[in-house]
């Protein structure tokens, strides 16, 4: 279900990276790393510090010469483009200021180089909500000024392709709410965004799509909903085998859970109640079950971090193997109605 | 092309370095021709042996490009700084970002410190020649003897964004920008002319001091020359021709170098 559709001036553009891969020395920072990211949705770029998230990016827009393999985005390397800033904007650090320079010059450098007026550099002084900041020298401004100033410079040449690396690093609450707004907005006109971040959680609500990478390698990729998984519901009830075959005639597949519950593979928990009353037995609990993302970030990306050195892995002891199902959204206050 | 020309433009007219720069080379260039202007004229110099000797054309050269060695180590650390606060500001980054064919982005750079040579070029003549041309006449001095006087001033735009370019490739090749500052600096200032002036008494050796970077910039702009040194001064198209090779071996150099280089 590609989208991309119906949007007015945008048309849409790819990232696609194919095989790409960096060793610095001995080392390999990224290793045979293949993804794809669509116009229209907005993709999260996930790995933990030090998986090669920057490089790889550092190679989509040129800066650094990838040993094998490419990357191309609407086609071409992003050397070969005649206007990159119309194409693609990119927020790489945000300490990439001259600490002597107003942001507005900044920008202004930046304009002349893609020759825009002017007039465009206000304009997104204005939309990233640092007009009374822009003549200040950027030596003075806070991380989350220059966050919006690095985004401002992104989007210059009102881009098809956005690529952001820790975009939200820094920014307050407000600033971070705001962010994800803006993205949407954005990938709503049919831009291709891309985002990097350590964190699967900081991303979880913005992003469409994930690409996760971890040492270098991929380790996952898709749709943030299939990482989800399919969602199920969660009920702890005196006799779970009971419940079980209860609902199987009711062609629900059920299975048994941690500590007695039963994971009943339908969101409809009126059914389960129903069938549960017919079979005479007690509802304990019945709530959503959801993947922990967290726990399942943890379990793709963390299990050699070489950056960490053998046998010295976080201790992630409270991660267990399979998803561990998060508790949220009990709706039923029947819990320990026995006891 | 011209984008990126204009970007490195404004890249230098937008931090305060600038300005800072333009008071040094006007204060400099006013202060040695003043200097000179009374120093060159003054009997007991010319009419000593072990003095300087020149025509009055000389004379009036070095009156105006006396502010010239202080006007090139300022333009050596321009160009230095050109490329170094990329560096080090990682501003590098959205350079290559914005212009992605680094060859155009170097060549644009070539071009600004070219210009920016001429600019601060004029800022000194505006010093010098008004300081120096005050001095000449009080000494009853002809201040323009001849045409030729057109022609080092000319020049010492050339020169001062030659070096500059020189600069750019010593950024490159030192990317720490202090250390580039007080390396290019110490070379140019210091260990540059006592190699000269050691070599001079090697008769081996002596044909290579006119081709040295300060002896062929003091050459171009054809001003008096101390009397009784053994060593002839190139005549100033062969200096102009010597100092530009320097400039377009250092900046061609330091392009093939971040054509290659990765950005991180």
């Amino acid at each position: 279900m590609t989208t991309a559709q119906t949007t007015t001036s945008t048309r849409g553009a790819r990232i696609e990276a194919r095989d790409l891969t960096k060793t610095f020395g001995a080392f390999k920072a990224v290793d045979t790393l293949s993804f794809e990211v669509e116009p229209g949705r907005i993709t999260g770029f996930l790995g933990p510090n030090g998986a090669g998230k920057t490089t790889t990016l550092r190679m989509l827009l040129g800066l650094i010469h990838p040993t094998a393999g490419s990357a191309t985005i609407d086609g071409q390397k992003y050397h070969d483009l005649d206007h990159p800033q119309s194409i693609v904007g990119s927020a790489l650090e945000a300490t990439n200021f001259h600490p002597g320079r107003s942001g507005r010059d900044h920008l202004r450098v930046l304009a002349a180089a893609g020759g825009l007026p002017d007039s465009r550099v206000d304009e997104l002084l204005e939309l990233t909500g640092i007009p009374a900041a822009a003549r200040k020298r950027a030596g003075e401004y806070s991380m989350g000024m220059r966050q919006r100033l690095g985004l401002a410079a992104a989007l210059l040449g009102d881009p098809r392709v956005l690529i952001l690396d820790e975009p939200s690093n820094g920014l307050d609450p407000e600033g971070i709410r705001w962010l994800r707004g803006f993205l949407r907005h954005l990938s709503n006109e049919g831009k291709t965004i891309l985002v990097s971040s350590h964190l699967l959680q900081e991303v979880e609500q913005t992003v469409d799509d994930v690409v996760i990478i971890a040492n270098g390698r991929m380790v996952r990729s898709g749709a943030m909903s299939e990482l989800r998984g399919a969602p199920s519901t969660i009920v702890r009830t005196s006799d779970p085998a009971q419940l079980a075959g209860a609902l199987r005639v009711a062609d629900v597949l059920a299975q048994p859970g941690d500590d007695g519950e039963l994971i009943v593979e339908t969101t409809d928990k009126r059914l389960v109640g129903d069938v549960a009353l017919r079979a005479g037995l007690p509802i304990w609990e019945l709530r959503d079950r959801k993947a922990d993302l967290e726990a399942l970030f943890f379990e793709l990306t963390e299990g050699t971090n070489r950056n960490l050195g053998d046998g010295n892995a976080v201790p992630t002891a409270t991660a267990p193997t399979t998803h561990a199902p998060h508790e949220t959204d009990a709706i039923s206050g029947q819990e320990g109605a026995n006891e | 092309m011209g984008a990126a020309i204009k970007s490195e433009f404004r890249k230098f007219f937008t931090t305060r370095l600038w300005w800072g720069m333009a008071i040094g080379i006007f204060v400099s260039a006013a202060l040695f021709s003043g200097f000179f202007g009374w120093a060159l004229t003054s009997d007991d110099i010319t009419a000593d042996q072990t003095g300087v000797e020149g025509s009055a054309t000389q004379i009036v050269n070095s009156v105006y490009t006396g502010g010239l060695s202080v006007g090139y180590l300022l333009m050596l650390t321009v160009g230095i700084m050109q490329i170094g606060s990329e560096y080090r500001h990682k501003t590098i980054t959205s350079t290559f970002l914005s212009t992605p064919k680094r060859v155009t982005a170097m060549f644009a750079k070539i071009v600004a410190l070219l210009g920016i040579g001429a600019v601060y070029g004029l800022i000194s003549l505006l010093g010098s020649v008004s300081v120096g041309a005050m001095v000449l006449s009080l000494r009853d001095i002809d201040p323009f003897p001849s045409t030729e006087v057109l022609r080092t001033l000319a020049l010492s735009l050339l020169a001062l964004g030659l070096w500059a370019l020189i600069g750019l490739g010593v950024g490159i090749l030192i990317p720490n920008q202090v250390a580039a500052i007080l390396v290019g600096v110490g070379v140019a200032w210091i260990i540059e002319p006592l190699l000269g002036f050691g070599l001079s008494f090697v008769d081996a050796l002596q044909g290579v001091v006119p081709y040295l970077p300060s002896q062929a910039t003091n050459a171009m702009v054809n001003g008096v020359t101390q009397s009784g040194v053994e060593v002839k001064p190139l005549s100033w198209w062969a200096a102009a021709l010597v100092l530009a090779a320097y400039a377009a071996a250092l900046s061609a150099f330091g392009t093939w170098r971040t054509v290659r280089q990765d950005i991180s």
